[in-house]
């Protein structure tokens, strides 16, 4: 929500001007990828850590499995 | 080395660096040397076998049976051949959303193999056997760190602006790109979008910032100095990523239509209904086609027979909702026979695009081993106001034989289209409607579907 705000104060107090015939497609792309990618960049960047973060503690903190002689060895107890 | 004539694609043009042609029915395509490096790189740096592997890209392989006709070509590549080409103002939501998703897919694996996709058109992926697939193999390019990703407002524009007008504001407007084959503009799509959109963050920023940036900088890109290498890898993964999330969160509108359950509202009995079916299936067995058109076809109930004997089917239909709910049949049930098309029989798609030989009309695809009309002609007659003659002429050029189905006056679902308009139509009979057909068809079975129903279903071939 704060960063749909952000982007809102960023541009959308100016209004888009009338469509022009000759226009540059590839600038105002490029900024806008620019400006998306410094967040969208820096989420995803958390996202992988987070998800490395999470695969760390399940491998510390996982239940040991039985191995089948663990197994057959309680059966005989 | 071979003396046949190779046929240019007409909608192969405007890449430099190769194009596609035919030599009968098989497809190739020619890699140009100014594409040669690209090509090289994107072959051997294990990104193709992934793709393939993933089923995302239309595997190929290099022949060197040709003479090259001009000094650019570097290599001539095979690929397998896509049984019926389809496009993006055909589909459906599902099918527009799983293209779109395919795409990202790939473009996130060349990310990370250092490769770019440079084209994102809707165009490039087909539907083969159930999926969508990248047929377009000269769209790779090596990724420069630094670099924008060059398709990105191509993607915006033909599948994400769609999708979400789809979404937010009605089906219909998938049909927009029947009108704008480069995607529909983002200022109109902005402009289209319900204002809460603005409160949307990968909304607001991959269309409404986006259009607002077009508009501002592409009117002067003079003005503007770009920072070098100021957009990292990182950052365009970041942008696939929020572009991904966003798409699968968008969910088609499911107003229940007129079709959308189309069997439940039948008229006729489950017995009537199950000797239709077994009727159709007998016919199908004995004119053995290699593919059938299923026209107005709703969600594929007979589709499907054509399906269950091997038979490539395409499913054609008007209604969204019908054809959205065909293909999710399709996808859950791992189907690789039927395709579900969105097609208006009255007024079926047109040869599009540059000089009018870009996209081809649904005619210029055909003729149909056999096509299938159930249950159709009563309303192409009565509420297109189309009379048999027009019917059976326009049938003759899409099918080699037909199977379809006459519904008489009598029956509760003619009686519905007259209830409310004056009967201009004394000619609605099962007498005319033989006569007419028998103009451009020989009548080869006659099967009433009984079961106190008085529809018929007929089996025709069309006359040489």
């Amino acid at each position: 929500m704060y960063l749909t705000v952000f982007l809102l104060f960023s541009f959308l107090f100016i209004l888009p001007d009338s469509t022009y015939a000759y226009l540059d497609p590839g600038t105002g792309s490029y900024i806008t990828q620019l400006m998306i990618g410094f967040i969208a960049g820096g989420l995803y960047l958390l996202k992988v850590y987070w998800q490395k973060i999470v695969s760390i503690f399940r491998i510390l903190f996982r239940k040991p499995r039985m191995t089948d002689e663990k197994k057959k060895t309680n059966k005989r107890n | 080395m071979r003396k046949r004539k190779l046929i240019r694609e007409t909608s192969s043009f405007r890449d430099p660096s190769g194009f596609v042609f035919y030599l009968g029915n098989t497809i190739y395509r020619q890699v140009n040397i100014s594409y040669k490096n690209d090509y090289l790189y994107f072959k051997n740096s294990g990104l193709y076998k992934k793709l393939v592997v993933e089923k995302l890209l239309i595997p190929f392989r290099e022949v060197s049976d040709f003479k090259y006709e001009n000094s650019e070509a570097f290599v001539i590549l095979k690929t397998e051949n896509i049984p019926f080409i389809s496009y993006p103002y055909e589909w459906c939501f599902e099918q527009l959303k799983d293209a779109a998703l395919c795409t990202l897919q790939i473009q996130r694996l060349c990310l990370e193999a250092s490769v770019s996709l440079k084209d994102a058109s809707a165009f490039n992926i087909q539907f083969l056997k159930g999926r969508p697939i990248m047929i377009d193999i000269l769209s790779f390019e090596r990724y420069k760190e630094g670099s924008p990703w060059v398709a990105y407002l191509q993607f915006c524009q033909q599948f994400l602006g769609p999708l979400l007008l789809m979404s937010k504001v009605d089906s219909r407007l998938g049909t927009l790109s029947g009108i704008y084959l480069d995607g529909i503009p983002l200022d109109f799509t902005s402009r289209l979008l319900p204002k809460y959109t603005f409160l949307n963050f990968p909304i607001l920023a991959h269309i409404h910032l986006h259009s607002h940036n077009q508009t501002k900088y592409g009117r002067n890109p003079s003005q503007v100095r770009l920072k070098r290498k100021a957009l990292t890898k990182n950052m365009l993964l970041g942008i696939i990523d929020n572009l991904e999330n966003l798409i699968q969160s968008i969910k088609y509108s499911d107003d229940p239509t007129e079709w959308g359950k189309y069997s439940n509202m039948m008229n006729y009995t489950k017995a009537a209904f199950e000797n239709k079916k077994k009727i159709v299936k007998s016919y199908l067995v004995r004119q053995k086609p290699k593919n059938v058109w299923d026209l107005g076809a709703n969600t594929g109930e007979f589709s499907r027979i054509a399906a269950s004997l091997g038979i490539a089917t395409i499913s054609l239909d008007s209604d969204h909702s019908a054809v959205n709910n065909n293909y999710l049949q399709v996808k859950q049930n791992g189907e690789m026979n039927i395709l579900p098309l969105l097609m208006d029989l009255a007024n079926p798609t047109t040869d599009l695009g540059w000089a009018h030989k870009e996209r081809k009309s649904l005619l210029s695809r055909g003729p149909s081993d056999l096509a299938m009309a159930l249950a159709l002609v009563h309303h192409l007659c009565i509420s297109k106001n189309i009379p048999f003659s027009m019917i059976a002429s326009y049938l003759a050029k899409i099918c080699k034989s037909l199977i379809i189905e006459f519904v008489p006056k009598e029956d509760s679902k003619v009686q519905i289209l007259l209830r409310s308009r004056k009967d201009i139509f004394p000619w609605y009979n099962q007498e005319t409607f033989e006569v007419e057909f028998s103009k451009y068809f020989r009548i080869v079975k006659r099967n009433p579907i009984g079961n106190n129903s008085l529809r018929i279903v007929y089996l025709m071939e069309r006359k040489k």
